[in-house]
């Protein structure tokens, strides 16, 4: 599904240069559920950052469903993680001037979505979170495990084949984290390849896989 | 995409308070200099309806002479009429054309009514003017034997009074009768509008009027103005005469009416300029702290050229609410018919100030715009 090719990825300054990821080769199949651990700064969130094609590597390939993706335009990268990809992150990235209900509706609106089938879309997503209670509340009236719902149902609304997520049970307490795990879980067996980038080995233990890395290096 | 914006900025309306008061405020004042440009450009475009080159006033003043005032005035009249120079000379009362006198009197027909300007003057004013008559003719002086003053009327007068009647031979208020048209009549020049104006023939025996406007030849100069000057001070020891070239009466009205529109114009640049600079300082700082949302909405699928229409578009929104304010005061002018002008011009102001107001804020957001479409989203989602 994912397939990732001699990924190098090197930062530059004007007086200095980093390499966050050095050789990566990597093949994510279809169903799986991979998490991605290693100390901070070690490369994980440059890692899922080019998977999930905001971010290109310095070198090497990546292929998505066998296509490479390398030459595709701004127009055609949007579409992709438009329709094929959901992202969750640590800080779930809500807006706050929008209700639960909008903030869900948001990966709709770039696929012209009418109205009223995309609130249909984005009320499916939050009963399948367990939030449909929350659909008219604001981010600031939720506690951080509901934020990440809200942010795994609009991850899910568009029925991406991908999830990638960046240390979504980060922010939360062990309670909140083995929600969410649940949640993830339950996507992944519903069919939904997800990545995860965690910090936590009893998360990343629930998982099918583990990459380690160490200073952008593919250890496991 | 309309609805979204919608949701995103009256939700945040609160913060977003003080940008559309200040955008409401910039319309007020575009509608209120447009209003003022759009009624000087409408009033320039009518023709003035008559022609001041080497057309001269000349103002006579008898100080203390009391004595055969009015035959005085009419030897100065013919003796200037006897100069080469001089191919017309008329005598009128003192608003003569773009002076800052004015004279004017309710003139009524049946049931109309109007407030019109009155000149009062003799059978060659036409002729000194090259007003052309486009129904009836000018008064003679040998008219004044009737019982009825004779006048003529400009068109607006005419069509105020007497609609598509013919007005010719009718009698106004009991005390003039109608001689002749003439088209428009804009005796205080090109920007002024074309009022009602009523010609009256004078009374060639009254001391009051002593302005004498004559046309002279093409070239005429200075050097003919002293000599003109010294033969009537010859024969009027007393009295003081002053000439006044209509073309420069003429760039003094102008300057009269163009000088505060110039003013209001720059107060008003200034006011757009501020606004324009507030705008952009708000939305840079707007994209700054919105960094985040930005790399969000890039990862769920907006592109970069959809991320520069979405802040273009909440400021046109932003700026739509504050016009739909505007609009509530500025279309007040029009339905209450505010100082009397037409409410073509009023809408024709708020027309242009609305389509300045999107151009103003479109400008001031296609550069933060453009900034925010450049944001790498793998950085900005990192920085948050």
């Amino acid at each position: 599904m994912i397939t990732l090719q001699n990924i190098e990825k090197v930062y530059r300054t004007s007086s200095i240069e980093t390499l966050a990821l050095n050789n990566i080769n990597l093949n994510i199949r279809k169903g799986e559920f991979v998490s991605i651990m290693g100390p901070s700064g070690c490369g994980k969130s440059t890692l899922l950052n080019i998977m999930g094609l905001l971010d290109e590597p310095s070198k090497g390939t990546v292929e998505l469903d066998g296509e490479r993706i390398g030459q595709y335009r701004d127009k055609e990268l949007a579409r992709i993680r438009n329709r094929k990809i959901g992202f969750i992150f640590q800080s779930f990235h809500l807006i706050n001037d929008l209700t639960v209900l909008d903030n869900v509706e948001i990966p709709l609106l770039y696929r012209s979505a009418n109205g009223k089938p995309r609130q249909s879309y984005a009320k499916d997503a939050l009963e399948k979170v367990g939030l449909s209670n929350r659909v008219k509340h604001f981010p600031k009236q939720l506690s951080g495990g509901q934020k990440q719902r809200v942010a795994i149902a609009r991850a899910i609304v568009g029925n991406p084949e991908i999830i990638l997520a960046d240390e979504p049970t980060g922010n939360l307490d062990s309670g909140m984290g083995n929600e969410i795990m649940n949640i993830l879980q339950t996507l992944n067996n519903d069919g939904t390849t997800i990545v995860m980038v965690t910090h936590d080995e009893a998360m990343a233990k629930r998982t099918h896989r583990l990459v380690r890395l160490f200073d952008g290096t593919q250890v496991l | 995409m309309i609805r979204h914006l919608l949701k995103l900025i009256w939700n945040k309306k609160k913060a977003h308070a003080l940008l559309l008061v200040e955008i409401w405020a910039a319309f007020m004042v575009l509608f209120g200099l447009t209003s003022l440009i759009v009624i000087n450009v409408r009033n320039y475009n009518q023709p003035l309806g008559f022609e001041y080159e080497n057309a001269w006033a000349v103002l006579l003043n008898n100080n203390q002479d009391t004595t055969q005032v009015a035959e005085k005035i009419q030897r100065i009249l013919d003796r200037v009429e006897a100069f080469p120079e001089v191919e017309a000379a008329t005598r009128m009362s003192g608003n003569f054309p773009f002076s800052a006198n004015t004279s004017n009197n309710r003139i009524d027909y049946g049931k109309r009514k109007t407030l019109a300007d009155f000149f009062t003057t003799d059978e060659n004013f036409a002729k000194t003017l090259n007003i052309p008559v486009v129904a009836g003719r000018w008064f003679r002086n040998a008219d004044s034997v009737g019982k009825y003053t004779p006048i003529v009327l400009n068109r607006k007068a005419k069509d105020e009074l007497f609609g598509d009647e013919n007005p010719l031979g009718r009698v106004l208020s009991d005390r003039y009768k109608v001689f002749g048209v003439v088209n428009t009549f804009k005796s205080k020049g090109e920007y002024m509008s074309d009022n009602p104006a009523v010609f009256e023939l004078m009374d060639a025996k009254s001391a009051w009027h002593s302005t004498l406007l004559i046309r002279v030849k093409p070239g005429t100069d200075a050097a003919f103005e002293a000599k003109m000057v010294k033969a009537v001070t010859t024969m009027v020891d007393d009295w003081s005469v002053e000439v006044n070239y209509l073309t420069d009466s003429r760039k003094n009205r102008h300057n009269l009416t163009l000088v505060p529109v110039i003013i209001f114009g720059i107060v008003s640049s200034f006011l757009l300029i501020n606004v324009a600079l507030g705008l952009f300082g708000v939305l840079n700082l707007s994209i700054a702290r919105r960094r985040g949302e930005i790399g969000l909405r890039r990862a769920l699928g907006a592109t970069g050229s959809g991320i520069s229409s979405q802040f273009i578009g909440e400021i046109w929104v932003l700026a739509t609410f504050g016009l739909l304010i505007g609009f509530l005061f500025a279309l007040q002018f029009p339905l209450m018919n505010v100082f009397d002008v037409e409410a073509g011009i009023y809408l024709t102001a708020i027309a242009l100030s609305t389509v300045v107001i999107y151009g103003l804020v479109t400008a001031c957001a296609l550069f933060p715009s453009r900034q925010a479409a450049l944001i790498q989203p793998a950085v900005a989602l990192h920085e948050e």
